[in-house]
């Protein structure tokens, strides 16, 4: 367990909503909801934090949710409860994950490898649990390829990261670098904002 | 862009006050006969810092990077003209106020012609 990280985020967890739970869930709930829409047999979504997603996942799903931060899923707990279906949440690290491998259909991130350490670790180890054939949905935010917006979320970074997620991530190449085959980018605001589709190959 | 006129309004409100800020506070700040580059350098860095600081308060009712690029964006350009046009001739508050918000105006414009050319589907295989 990453303990600095998780020390970082359990920190995080009281004010979480107060930052991310108005404007910018409003803003993005309509492109969760189409992404989410896709849930069906077993599911892995990371990482829950505050529940802030769940109201956009579909109804009547069983899905294992995870999350390095006891402090988040406390929080979360209430929106656990009100979901119309099953939600499974338990405190754990994604470069440390226990599950045997092929354990899951589908993988769903929100928000997710802004903040993971290790983004490509932390994507083989998705690749490791995700049954062959089987897709990973991403709902993240990157950095930009184009100028002044690049230099800005390079220098956002520094210190944002300190207390939070990093802004100049490169999540669609880290998904390709961890062996999955990418199907879809959907670019919704500039080519920060957006929704990732990929498979893991299935060789046999 | 978004469509929903929530977003759209405060999209407008975030970049014409952080533009008018950054445009008033470099004013303030750069004199007449400045260098013109070193006028130039440090009023983008000023805007910048108003945009930041703006975003942390607005972004929560208005989103986050939809917010925060734009914001940054639009202190950087606004901070770039003022403290040039300050450096070559007195400006006064007002002025220096009306003229960043009319540049914040026209940052958000142009963050949503970027937005709409850049956004959408690519698919692989």
């Amino acid at each position: 367990m990453d303990e600095a990280t998780q020390r970082k985020w359990d920190k995080a967890a009281p004010n979480f909503d107060l930052m991310a739970g108005a404007g910018a869930e409003k803003r993005w709930q309509p492109f969760k909801e189409e992404l989410f829409s896709h849930m069906q047999g077993n599911i892995l979504f990371l990482a829950l934090g505050t529940g802030l997603d769940i109201p956009t996942f579909p109804k009547g799903q069983t899905i294992t949710a995870i999350d390095i931060s006891p402090k988040m899923l406390e929080v979360a707990q209430p929106r656990i409860d009100d979901y119309e279906g099953t939600i499974n949440a338990e405190v754990k690290d994604v470069h440390d994950l226990d599950y045997e491998d092929d354990s899951f259909d589908q993988i769903f991130t929100s928000c997710t490898f802004c903040s993971v350490p290790n983004p490509v670790g932390g994507l083989e180890s998705l690749r490791r649990v995700l049954k062959p054939g089987g897709e990973l949905f991403m709902f993240e935010h990157t950095g930009s390829k184009y100028y002044p917006f690049k230099i800005m979320m390079d220098v956002m970074t520094q210190l944002t990261r300190k207390i939070g997620p990093d802004m100049n991530r490169t999540t669609v190449a880290n998904v390709q670098a961890a062996g999955f085959e990418l199907k879809e980018v959907n670019s919704l605001f500039m080519d920060v904002v957006k929704t990732i589709k990929a498979v893991k190959p299935d060789l046999k | 862009m978004d469509h929903r006129l929530f977003f759209v309004l405060g999209d407008l409100a975030v970049n014409v006050l952080v533009g008018a800020v950054a445009g008033w506070l470099c004013a303030l700040v750069i004199g007449v006969g400045w260098n013109m580059f070193l006028a130039m350098i440090l009023a983008m860095v000023i805007g910048m810092i108003i945009g930041t600081l703006f975003f942390f308060p607005l972004g929560i009712l208005f989103g986050a990077m939809e917010v925060m690029l734009p914001a940054m964006f639009s202190g950087m350009v606004s901070g770039m003209v003022v403290g040039m046009w300050a450096a070559m001739e007195a400006l006064g508050a007002m002025d220096a106020f009306l003229i960043g918000g009319a540049i914040g105006l026209a940052c958000i414009v142009v963050i949503w012609v970027i937005n709409n050319t850049v956004r959408g589907v690519t698919t692989y295989g």
